[in-house]
């Protein structure tokens, strides 16, 4: 694979710090929450309804299936993850700053109860590889097509349905597929423009000037864009 | 007519850019000033609009504003529905211009017109920002290009009206608008910064030593620093050579053609209690943080010094006595789908139109008022609704190469920079100029001619269903095999490998004015409010046509400078398109525009009360206590965004109108 040198310093994390990411994106939050209050505060409600503190064993297999779709840390989709390094699956997906986790855990339930139960029970077989995790959804169409569309949620914060996405499989289509802005908040935390090393338009916790430099340019204290988000290694 | 009419001493129908500076000049003064506004007030604070905006399917410019684009359903809310309609980009999309059943305008072709406005309080704040004062040819187009051809389109502006005249009214504009920009590098083509010395010298004799010391003009603020983007653009045209850019025929060296920053009305640094811009590269459709300026800051003012805004209130029919504004009648309503819930009246001794060229035009026609004058209110030249022009948008997309660095889109403003040297020179005897926007968002609206929704949509959606709508999904781009279906960090790094290494520019094109190109009233099609609708007839000319192949050639000359791959594709149903044929090549070239939101010329200023509908003060030729305002009074439109124009030119009016009132006593 032909590689720019300039992509070289954002390659795959080294698995030994999959946890570093992890204060930085809950501040990130934070800053975010406090830079842009007239977009923020109003508009979207405080994340974390009393969820229970104890272990979901579910959703830590929805979050695992996730990193392994997404090639995303677990700490940046669910910044409070705290792992148990005994057993991960007891883990405490815990009650992060972010918190879209259980919107997409509804809504691609709500899509097909079965099938998503088939794609949690892959993460439970195969909590700690990316690879069998997408070897085994990739197994069969079901499976394929739903978790596509969890990839979607995470990266562009709208649901795009699975039967729609299989329809429009041939390879090479040119298409519209229609879909949905899950919420506000989806939409401002879509993977997709901080793995672009960007923000998502209208929402950006960056600081005038910014765009005058590269990203993590080492003059530029302040632009955290990306740091060590993309990961081929789980938790 | 209502019994009891408001009285005040100067009505304003709109409350957009000109509507809300001239309303605040007044008030600013102790003049009496009612606004009606067509559409809802300012809301407490844009939490709404961020709102809607986030949740929105389709970020189009007019996402975030109200009335509702669309039913629970995704499916367009039909215009007869609502109370105070506009044109919207869903609604003008290739399978939709021509269907009054989803469009707001009826449009009778043969182009659709792609251009859009808001009716709110505050007007169209979807605009990006761009602060440009006109070139001093662009006021002196039949003078400077035309005179020796008899079908030279395009006029001059009134005499009175020059780059020179205009400057220090464009540094009050500025000022309200608080721009960022740096002179030197504006000082380009002769743009004129003169101050105006002999009102210095009138208003205090003393110090008119220490005012000449002070000549320089600087503008509010700072300019917004270019984008990475920008920086390789620069490089790319200090590459040119003058054989290679002959085709542009500006017979001066192509050194002299530079990338500079846009004059923008956006914070550079903290002004008037509103923060710096923080690059959430969203200009259009709103700036979460309101560092760009919109017309509800000046509004406020306005009111706050006693402007009354009477939200709700569709003017209906201007009414005329003896040659002379005696009143204006409008329409109030609670829901945005209507119905009418009752009627007023404002009376005043002037009246201001600013409802912008195609709502203003659609007012002056409703006017029937029995007849008198016989052609309608204003339009003794029956000038009124024509010559409708925009800047007619040709957009091309790239891929740098691998071996390039990246450039990051989706960081800054939308726009930073421009190549504006382009848009004067010997060849607009002959074609059209146009002004280069170099962008920072990516294919954001793009990609695929729009086809199939937008970027960094579109492309992930190709790489995660193995689909190839946007062009990347092949081996040439993707060094990955043709139509890759991926998940995972391969997934995360290719997306960040080809998104980070797109980009988009723009060419602004300047329309001649066509009096065939116009705005009428629907005699069919109607809104919530039973008043009819604007009917739109719309072409670009072989002259405007001629500026668009320009801008092609230029295309290709600057991406073959990147090193980049063109992505630029015409969508098959595209109406806006046409095929024309370049240094005798075989095969046409298939090319199109878009729309860019400048709506001008409509209610022309001219010096002949024969061919204009207003003076160089935008007062009607008709009605000496009637003005109009707006880009609707452009003669021709140059290529520079219309706003600060306009801005500048409602200056001038606050300050005839404060003249008018003073000499009546």
């Amino acid at each position: 694979m032909r590689k720019s040198p300039h992509h070289r310093h954002h390659g795959i994390a080294p698995p030994a710090t999959p946890f570093e990411p992890a204060s930085e994106v809950s501040r990130r939050t934070m800053i975010a929450g406090t830079v842009a209050t007239t977009a923020v505060a109003a508009v979207l409600p405080i994340a974390g309804s009393a969820q229970a503190a104890k272990a979901d064993p579910d959703m830590v297999a929805f979050l695992l299936l996730s990193a392994a779709l997404t090639g995303v840390h677990v700490a940046t989709l669910a910044p409070e993850f705290g792992r148990d390094a005994n057993d991960i699956l007891n883990s405490d997906p815990g009650v992060d700053p972010i918190n879209v986790k259980n919107q997409y855990f509804a809504r691609a339930k709500a899509s097909d109860a079965a099938t998503f139960g088939k794609l949690l029970q892959v993460a439970k077989d195969h909590p700690l590889s990316a690879t069998d995790i997408l070897t085994a959804v990739n197994a069969g169409d079901d499976t394929k097509f739903l978790a596509r569309s969890i990839v979607l949620l995470w990266y562009l914060g709208s649901w795009y349905n699975p039967d729609d996405l299989k329809t429009n499989s041939t390879p090479g289509t040119r298409n519209f597929i229609p879909s949905q802005v899950v919420s506000a908040k989806a939409y401002t935390q879509g993977l997709v423009w901080q793995i672009a090393q960007a923000h998502p338009m209208g929402y950006s916790n960056l600081q005038f000037g910014y765009w005058s430099r590269e990203p993590r340019d080492p003059n530029d204290p302040t632009d955290r864009s990306n740091l060590g988000l993309i990961t081929a290694t789980i938790p | 007519m209502a019994a009891n009419c408001i009285m005040c001493d100067v009505a304003i129908v709109g409350s957009g850019f000109a509507g809300a500076l001239i309303a605040n000049e007044l008030s600013q003064k102790g003049i009496k000033v009612v606004i009606l506004e067509a559409g809802p007030g300012i809301p407490p604070n844009i939490n709404d609009y961020m709102r809607r905006f986030y949740k929105a399917n389709a970020k189009v410019p007019e996402s975030p504003f109200p009335p509702e684009l669309v039913d629970s359903k995704d499916n367009l809310i039909d215009p007869a529905n609502v109370a105070a309609g506009r044109p919207t980009v869903l609604s003008l999309l290739p399978d939709k211009w021509k269907k009054p059943t989803q469009s707001y305008l009826i449009q009778t072709g043969p182009k659709p017109f792609t251009s859009t406005y808001e009716r709110l309080a505050g007007g169209t704040s979807h605009w990006l920002g761009t602060s440009l004062r006109l070139v001093p040819n662009d006021f002196r187009m039949k003078t400077r290009y035309g005179k020796n051809q008899s079908n030279f389109t395009l006029p001059d502006w009134p005499t009175a009206i020059s780059s020179q005249m205009m400057s220090p009214y464009y540094a009050r504009a500025e000022k309200e608008l608080g721009v960022s920009a740096d002179v030197k590098e504006q000082k380009f083509l002769d743009i004129d910064f003169s101050k105006d010395k002999d009102k210095d010298k009138d208003k205090d004799k003393d110090k008119d030593k220490d005012k000449d010391k002070d000549k320089d003009y600087t503008y509010p603020m700072p300019r917004i620093p270019p984008s990475l983007l920008d920086q390789r653009f620069g490089d790319a045209l200090a590459q040119l050579t003058d054989e290679e850019t002959k085709f542009l025929g500006m017979e001066k060296p192509v050194t002299e053609i530079k990338v500079r920053s846009l004059p923008a009305a956006r914070n550079s640094q903290p002004y008037r209690n509103r923060r710096a811009c923080a690059g959430n590269t969203n200009c259009i459709p709103i700036c979460p943080i309101q560092a760009k300026y919109d017309p509800t800051i000046t509004l406020n003012e306005a009111t706050n010094s006693g402007a009354r805004l009477i939200d709700h209130a569709v003017a209906s029919e201007i009414l005329v006595e003896n040659n002379l504004v005696s009143g204006i009648n409008y329409i109030t309503y609670e829901n945005e789908a209507g119905p009418k819930t009752g009627d007023g009246c404002v009376k005043a001794k002037i009246y201001v139109i600013a409802a912008n060229a195609i709502e203003t035009p659609r007012l002056l026609l409703m006017s029937k008022n029995h007849g008198q004058p016989a052609k309608g209110v204003a339009n003794s030249s029956d000038m009124v609704g024509r010559n409708l022009m925009d800047h007619p948008y040709y957009v091309a997309w790239g891929l740098l190469p691998p071996t390039a660095k990246p450039v990051f889109p989706y960081r800054g403003p939308l726009i930073t920079s421009g190549i504006g040297d382009l848009c004067d020179g010997p060849f607009r005897a002959k074609r059209a100029a146009f002004r280069v926007d170099i962008g920072n968002e990516g294919w954001n609206y793009v990609i695929a001619g729009g086809e199939f929704g937008v970027d960094p949509q579109v492309t992930t959606l190709d790489f995660v269903n193995g689909m190839n709508s946007g062009g990347l999904n092949t081996s040439e781009f993707s060094q990955l095999k043709n139509n890759s279906a991926l998940l995972g960090a391969g997934l995360a790094q290719k997306l960040n490998d080809l998104i980070s290494r797109q980009f988009r520019i723009g060419f602004l094109v300047e329309q001649d004015p066509d009096p065939n190109n116009r705005v009428t009233l629907s005699p069919t099609f109607s809104d919530a409010l039973n008043l009819p609708r604007p009917q739109i007839a719309y072409d670009i000319s072989d002259y405007t046509k001629q500026g668009i192949v320009a801008a092609f050639r230029m295309t290709n000359l600057m991406f073959s400078k990147l090193g980049a791959h063109n992505f630029t594709v015409r969508r098959k149903d595209d109406p806006t398109g046409f095929d024309v044929t370049i240094d005798g090549n075989p095969t046409p070239t298939q090319l199109n525009f878009g729309g860019a939101g400048h709506i001008m010329g409509t209610y022309r200023m001219g010096d002949n009360s024969k061919t204009s509908v207003v003076d160089s003060f935008q007062r009607t030729h008709d009605h000496n206590n009637l003005y109009l305002v707006g880009s609707g009074t452009f003669p021709t439109g140059g290529t520079a965004n219309p706003t600060l124009t306009l801005s500048a030119l409602a200056m001038r009016t606050a300050d005839s109108i404060a003249g008018d009132l003073k000499s009546r006593g």
